[in-house]
């Protein structure tokens, strides 16, 4: 069992099937809870669809958001976890699931933008596709954002899946991000006209073609996944893959139990990352929380009438729209069925939560919240929707980010809490 | 069910092939009821249905929601963008005679095709291009009848797929200015130096002179109200429920009982011009009266020095 301090530290647990496993009256009872909570959130999408205020786009982003949560919660997709033990543990398993989620979902969008725009000319970019400028806001903001998850332990989409497994901790990092994420908007204007507006948005397909662009992301993705592998020192026995016997207990335990095979992951969530921008838009988490943040802001007259640029720029953060957008079902649906998997799992278990580990949760969350406004996203939103859109915004957000991380953790910055 | 609905219309199209451009052709050169107007300038989803194979049919996308044509649109729909292809980018003005002729033939357009528009917003946009069609020449230009949102809330069948069309052959004409109007002369209209109907299609509160411009818009005027002489006709009362444009008896009714008849030039205008563009379409195209829209609109004449306003609500900018 993997408690969810456990999944923060990358403890590994021994492979095979288990020989306390045994299905008992209330582990059944624990997985049926599971099934009725994710039975009940396809009913939900089911009635959003068919609900003209809501309609198909908000019922399809409560079901990516489902399996997102599934997905990050039985494969650990967790970008602090993964960077963690790579810098501490020399683990890079994790590492793999990425690059994976990142080689998968380049491969997908590349077929999606032929759709879309089939020949890059330079004068248009595709629809709504996380590229955005590279900027020093953007190098600030990324810089931020891994202080900010080295502080309170995941990124934002981190905390919303442990949230679900019953990590306390993500409660205090949550409200310091929609701070976070305020005092991002506050500045805005300032910010935007002095760094962003005049900075270059790089998208390689207007130089070097879709495959140009695919060779060249590609390979990049290949190095680093062998530096990775390279790098890395242990085996974590958690990925070994099972010799289990063909049968519906195995099954079940490898399914609920054992930790999903990271490739596997890394090409699921590729899958559904240019599945969700073939059909609504980008994969991210933030759109919500900024949406909310903004919302309030204004009622308030707290931030100024007009944000510049800020709706024309491609991110996660624009745009007030309904209170509800299909990025809060999506959200909706990853904490809740991140829950589910938890719950039929036997992880589910509501997590200690120190004064220190909430002042730094708070704190941290507070720099994830303006590091993603000022980026324009996060670690899903710029750093794997931007990766797989060819844009060089992605990359920088992405190294800046892992840099900080693996320096911080070598300061031992993490052990604050 | 869809799918069969589609393929049905898909094999009806095939067979009757023959048959639709035998009555596109054919109704076009019938004889009008009033002299410039098409009697079918307004296609029904049926009809584009059945035509979508029509190599003479040419389908134009103009959606401003981003991604929405990216993602999905009417089979060999072509896109055009308001804010780039049909205006020009840095004056304020519409696209150029040059720059519109590449563009169209690379829309693969021809000088005899049949130009069928549609967009979101109700057509807004998309009559906004069919009267730059018609200002630069082309012949036969159409809307389709409740636009995308109905072609969508029908389950027509749609396809990411963007179409590589051949080059075309139109040349775009000099532009007609029989069919645009400039602020001198809504001026001298306003004025009562010239003889000419304005029609006012924005609401009633901006017709007042109660608000500046709609909320969330930012091209403000610094005065309220309207064009002295104008009558308020809003652009929504020309559409049923649906989206649909009302019949033609109908739209005939509604502008008969503000004096508009086609007896008199109509000049139509909104805030920026794109309403107006709906409204144009109505008039001109529908009823084929002797129509120019004014382009500038609200935006310019209520930022105008020295020309007359009409402001029933008295309302004073910069005053609250």
């Amino acid at each position: 069992m993997i408690s969810p301090a456990a999944e923060a530290s990358g403890v590994t647990q021994s492979a095979g099937l288990d020989s306390k496993f045994i299905w008992t009256k209330r582990e059944a009872l624990k997985t049926f809870i599971g099934l009725a909570i994710v039975t009940a959130l396809v009913y939900l999408a089911w009635i959003l669809g068919n609900n003209p205020d809501f309609g198909s786009n908000a019922s399809f982003s409560l079901l990516i958001g489902v399996a997102l949560g599934i997905l990050f919660e039985r494969g650990r997709f967790c970008f602090f976890c993964i960077f963690r033990d790579l810098a501490e543990h020399r683990v890079a398993v994790g590492t793999i699931s990425i690059l994976v989620a990142l080689a998968t979902g380049t491969l997908g969008y590349s077929i999606v933008f032929a759709l879309f725009l089939p020949v890059p000319n330079g004068e248009f970019l595709p629809p709504s596709a996380h590229i955005s400028p590279v900027s020093w806001a953007l190098v600030a903001g990324a810089f931020a954002f891994g202080l900010g998850m080295v502080l309170s332990g995941a990124c934002i989409a981190g905390h919303l899946y442990r949230l679900g497994q019953g990590s306390l901790r993500a409660i205090p990092s949550l409200v310091g991000v929609v701070l976070g994420l305020s005092l991002g908007l506050i500045g805005w204007n300032d910010i935007y006209l002095n760094l962003i507006q005049d900075a270059p948005t790089i998208w390689l397909p207007d130089s070097l073609g879709y495959a140009g662009s695919l060779v060249l992301t590609l390979f990049v993705i290949g190095t680093l996944a062998v530096a990775a592998i390279a790098y890395s020192k242990r085996r974590d026995r958690n990925y070994e893959v099972l010799s289990n016997p063909f049968d519906l207990k195995s099954i079940a335990y490898s399914l609920l139990r054992k930790r999903w095979s990271p490739a596997l992951v890394g090409i699921a969530i590729g899958v559904i990352g240019t599945v969700a921008y073939l059909r609504i838009e980008p994969l991210g988490v933030t759109r919500q929380f900024a949406s909310a943040s903004r919302t309030i802001l204004e009622t308030q007259g707290l931030i100024p009438d007009f944000l510049y640029g800020m709706d024309a720029l491609a991110g996660c953060i624009g745009l007030v729209g309904q209170a509800i957008t299909n990025n809060g079902w999506l959200i909706l649906g990853l904490v809740l069925a991140s829950f589910a998997a938890a719950l039929a799992g036997g992880r589910f278990k509501i997590e200690r939560l120190s004064f220190k580990g909430a002042v730094s949760g708070f704190a941290g969350g507070i720099l994830l919240g303006w590091g993603a406004l000022v980026s324009l996203g996060c670690t899903i939103g710029v750093l794997l929707s931007g990766v797989q859109a060819f844009s060089v915004s992605g990359w920088v957000f992405g190294l800046v980010v892992f840099a900080v991380v693996f320096l911080g953790i070598k300061l031992r910055l993490h052990t604050f809490a | 069910m869809l799918n069969q609905r589609t393929r049905f219309f898909r094999q009806l199209g095939k067979a009757s092939l023959v048959f639709a451009l035998a009555t596109a052709v054919g109704f076009s050169g019938a004889v009008p009821a009033q002299a410039d107007a098409n009697p079918n300038a307004v296609v029904s989803a049926d009809w584009l249905e059945r035509n979508l194979t029509n190599p003479r049919v040419k389908l134009i996308e103009v959606t401003v929601e981003e991604g929405a044509y990216a993602r999905g649109h009417i089979r060999n729909a072509v896109e055009f963008r308001w804010h780039t292809d049909f205006v020009d980018e840095v004056n304020r003005d519409i696209v150029s005679r040059s720059e519109f002729t590449k563009l169209a033939q690379q829309a693969g357009i021809n000088r005899d095709s049949i130009v069928v528009l549609y967009g979101d917003d109700n057509n807004w946009f998309a009559a906004w291009g069919a009267w730059i069609f018609k200002l630069y020449g082309a012949r036969d230009v159409r809307l389709l009848d409740g636009g995308r949102a109905k072609w969508e809330s029908d389950g027509r069948a749609m396809t990411p797929i963007v179409p590589t069309p051949a080059k075309g052959n139109f040349r775009a004409s000099a532009p007609d200015q029989k069919l645009r109007a400039f602020l001198p002369e809504v001026v001298r209209v306003a004025k009562k130096e010239l003889r000419a109907k304005l029609v006012d299609i924005r609401s009633a509160d901006e017709f007042s002179g109660k608000i500046f411009a709609p909320p969330g818009f930012d091209e403000l005027a610094i005065r309220a109200g309207h064009i002295p002489t104008a009558v308020n006709v809003g652009w929504k009362s020309t559409l049923n429920a649906d989206g649909t444009f009302k019949s033609r008896a109908e739209l005939a009714r509604l502008y008969r009982a503000v004096g508009i008849d086609g007896r008199t030039p109509v000049i139509t205008y909104c805030r920026i011009g794109e309403r107006a563009a709906h409204s144009w379409f109505v008039l001109s195209e529908i009823l084929g009266y002797n129509v120019k829209l004014y382009d500038g609109s609200w935006t310019e004449y209520g930022n105008s020095v020295g020309v007359p306003i009409s402001n029933p609500a008295g309302t004073v900018w910069g005053k609250k």
